[in-house]
């Protein structure tokens, strides 16, 4: 075997498999991605064009589904309309010509607002308990460790129903029904052990040589973790926060069985969005896309490490 | 703040403000004791999220309580509830629906997620960009993107009858995918699938990339088929990441709630009822608490079991 | 960890402890128990199989918890 061989292996692939290839995995990419532009497409529609058939790909776009989602409207005598000042606002004149008025502001913003909160909110609190522990687990002896990091894991495969019912009565007990602290508890308990084994195996790549050396330098323990394990451990946990994160923004579950008003998320209310006669589908459109937007971005992102987040850090490639 | 490294000045300067006692006990801490100190929090979390919980629900699980009525009695009812659930056909027949969904959706997304991560182990031009846009569903919100299904399935205006009728030559109209019992499990599947096949791949992929290059050098040189490659080597050396990924996505599926929820909460009639529906109805719309209990211990340990190999699971692809 | 003794504890165990309840071996009982009763619950075919699902995979899971404790 010479260099040159090895060097363009013999299992390269011929370039026409390269080319079918391509073509099966771009043409299954562009099939799955229709639903998405579909979701985004519907936003910018009428509602009649919504719904119209046969469906429609091209029609003329308009902000209307983004003033239903931001807004409830009431409908109104035309005499009532003719006696209004003019209209203010894009939204404004929207519904006039629909013959509404603007009663208020929806629910959405405050339900997205729940939903940063409470996922931003659990996913510090999983990422601070997750980097201690995982520094525990990698670093020293601990007693019956994998059985802790085995009972760490199930806590995470547990079906959510089965663990709704005991948390609402708890709940119900501690006054934390509907809360954001109960929720961002909940999603904390449930997250933490995605974070404790991905941090871990991240940790476990940080060379122990360099804390020893930072403690023969006079370091004690707890200053080298600060100051030398935290730093090499940033885009681990950076990464790790991003995990927790998508986890706590898409979560249903637990979110429409113990959430009804204050704290409730954007997951349960979007399919709510309703308008005259069933539901308003370019408002629902647009609350998704603007709900998705976020986690497209940071899929982006974190591209490199899907991987080892979805195999709780077992597959590093 | 005028510290120019955050968090690991702060620890100086606690060092520094605090007094000798104290940071010589600080100082002093014994690995055992950092050890349990980083430990303890997330434990008495867990202890009091989950584990208390769930005692609880065992607890729950040999009574006849009911939730919307806190002040009636409470009778021990001992196995009675174990006993209804398991004995019962309505139940077994959610589980039976639950194994068609877990059963169909898992043996689609593999066979598509095996194929396509071995197309794009071909390593043709541009295969990340792809790889990354093929990923996108599984990263969304199930509830929330299952919920626009629904837009898509419905009859006559929605876009994936209207495809359907195109490719098929049967009106748009003439078939109800959430409606219709012979469809309505299927509409589910597709939907899982069409979340969940990036997953797979995603592992698959991997497995492909683990096995080393000389080996199908060797092959070559034994003059092997490319069929015989494939089936003695590729397949067999990317079996444990396969079953890695059959097991996690059954788990899911055999708990899955949201999207079968919002595409048809269980209907029409009870065809797409699976266990974790049926649970819901029992626990938060009868309220029979002590019932959903048991039921909810049941769904437990088969989890729980389920987990033990998929870690066994997990240890073996690690150790490659 | 005092260092004093050079025979590692897990061989003097290992080598007492028979064979046939090794580790391994042992896990895969458990993990056929759980299988299987993982298969009870789900199958179309028997109400009898069914109502005796959960013992089958309790059994396993407990089993299982219990040899992980043993020596390879």
């Amino acid at each position: 075997m010479t260099g040159l061989v090895s060097a363009h292996s013999v299992v390269d692939p011929s370039p026409l498999t390269k080319r079918i290839a391509a073509i099966v995995v771009i043409a299954y990419a562009l099939i799955t991605l229709v639903p998405l532009l579909w979701i985004v497409m519907t936003g910018f529609k009428s509602p009649s064009d919504a719904i119209a058939y046969p469906p429609k790909l091209v029609a003329e776009p308009t902000l209307e589904g983004y003033c239903n989602l931001f807004t409830t409207r009431s409908r109104q005598a035309p005499e009532y309309m003719a006696k209004l000042p003019p209209a203010s606002g894009l939204c404004d004149r929207i519904s006039r010509d629909r013959n509404m008025v603007i009663a208020g502001p929806s629910n959405y913003i405050p339900r997205y607002v729940n939903s940063l909160v409470i996922a931003f909110g659990s996913t510090a609190l999983s990422v601070v308990l997750g980097t201690l522990a995982a520094y525990a687990f990698s670093r020293f002896k601990v007693p019956l460790k994998d059985d802790l990091m085995f009972f760490i894991l199930s806590t995470r495969m547990m079906p959510p129903i089965a663990v709704a019912i005991p948390i609402y009565l708890m709940y119900r007990e501690l006054g934390l029904s509907d809360t954001k602290l109960g929720m961002i508890l909940l999603y904390t308990s449930v997250n933490i052990s995605l974070a404790v084994w991905l941090l871990k195996g991240f940790m476990d790549e940080i060379p122990r040589e360099y804390e020893d050396a930072a403690m023969v330098d006079g370091y004690t323990r707890l200053q080298a973790f600060f100051k030398v394990v935290l730093p090499q451990a940033t885009t681990g946990i950076v990464a790790t926060a991003i995990f927790c994160l998508i986890f706590a923004w898409n979560e249903y579950a637990f979110a429409v069985l113990l959430t009804s008003g204050t704290a409730q998320t954007a997951p349960p209310f979007i399919p709510i969005i309703i308008g005259e006669g069933g539901q308003d589908w370019p408002a629902v459109a647009a609350g998704t896309t603007l709900f998705l937007i976020p986690i497209v971005v940071f899929t982006v992102l974190l591209r490199k490490h899907l991987l080892r987040g979805i195999t709780f850090g077992a597959v590093r490639k | 703040m005028t510290d120019q490294t955050g968090l690991s000045g702060l620890v100086d300067r606690a060092a520094l403000v605090t007094s000798p006692v104290v940071a010589r006990r600080v100082r002093g801490l014994s690995e055992r004791a950092i050890a349990w100190l980083f430990i303890t929090p997330t434990m008495l979390l867990l202890l009091a999220i989950n584990i208390f919980p769930l005692i609880w629900t065992i607890r729950l699980s040999f009574t006849n309580y009911r939730a919307n009525r806190p002040n009636a009695t409470v009778l021990d009812v001992g196995l009675a509830n174990y006993q209804s659930i398991l004995t019962d056909p309505d139940v077994w027949a959610a589980m039976t629906v639950t194994a068609r969904f877990v059963f169909w959706s898992i043996l689609i997304q593999t066979v598509i997620g095996f194929t396509l991560a071995w197309l794009i182990d071909k390593k043709f031009r541009g295969h990340g960009l792809w790889t990354t846009l093929i990923l996108l569903p599984m990263m969304l919100s199930p509830a929330v993107v299952g919920n626009f299904w629904t837009f898509l399935y419905q009859p006559q205006i929605g876009l994936f009858n209207y495809v359907v009728a195109a490719l098929t030559g049967a009106p748009a109209s003439s078939f109800q995918m959430l409606a219709q019992v012979p469809l309505a499990p299927w509409a589910i599947v597709i939907v899982d699938t069409w979340m969940w096949t990036p997953y797979v791949m995603l592992i698959c992929l991997a497995g492909l990339r683990s096995i080393p290059d000389y080996i199908y050098e060797a092959a070559e040189v034994d003059r092997a088929s490319p069929w015989r490659q494939f089936w003695s080597i590729t397949l067999p050396m990317a079996l444990p990441f396969i079953m890695l990924a059959v097991l996690f996505r059954g788990i899911e599926n055999f708990k899955m709630f949201d999207m079968v929820n919002l595409l048809t909460g269980g209907g029409p009639g009870s065809t797409t009822e699976m266990a974790s529906i049926t649970l819901k109805r029992e626990a938060f719309e009868k309220w029979r608490t002590g019932y959903s209990s048991a039921f909810a211990i049941i769904l437990f340990v088969t989890v729980f079991g389920l987990a033990n190999i998929y870690v066994k699971a997990l240890n073996r692809v690690k150790s490659r | 960890m005092s260092g004093s003794s050079h025979t590692n504890p897990a061989d003097v165990v290992a080598t007492r402890w028979p064979r046939v309840l090794r580790r391994g071996r042992m896990e895969t009982v458990a993990t056929i128990l759980i299988a299987a009763g993982v298969l009870m619950l789900l199958q179309p075919f028997a109400l009898v199989l069914y109502t005796y699902s959960f013992v089958t995979t309790l059994a396993g899971v407990v089993m299982f918890t219990i040899v992980s404790k043993f020596p390879d």
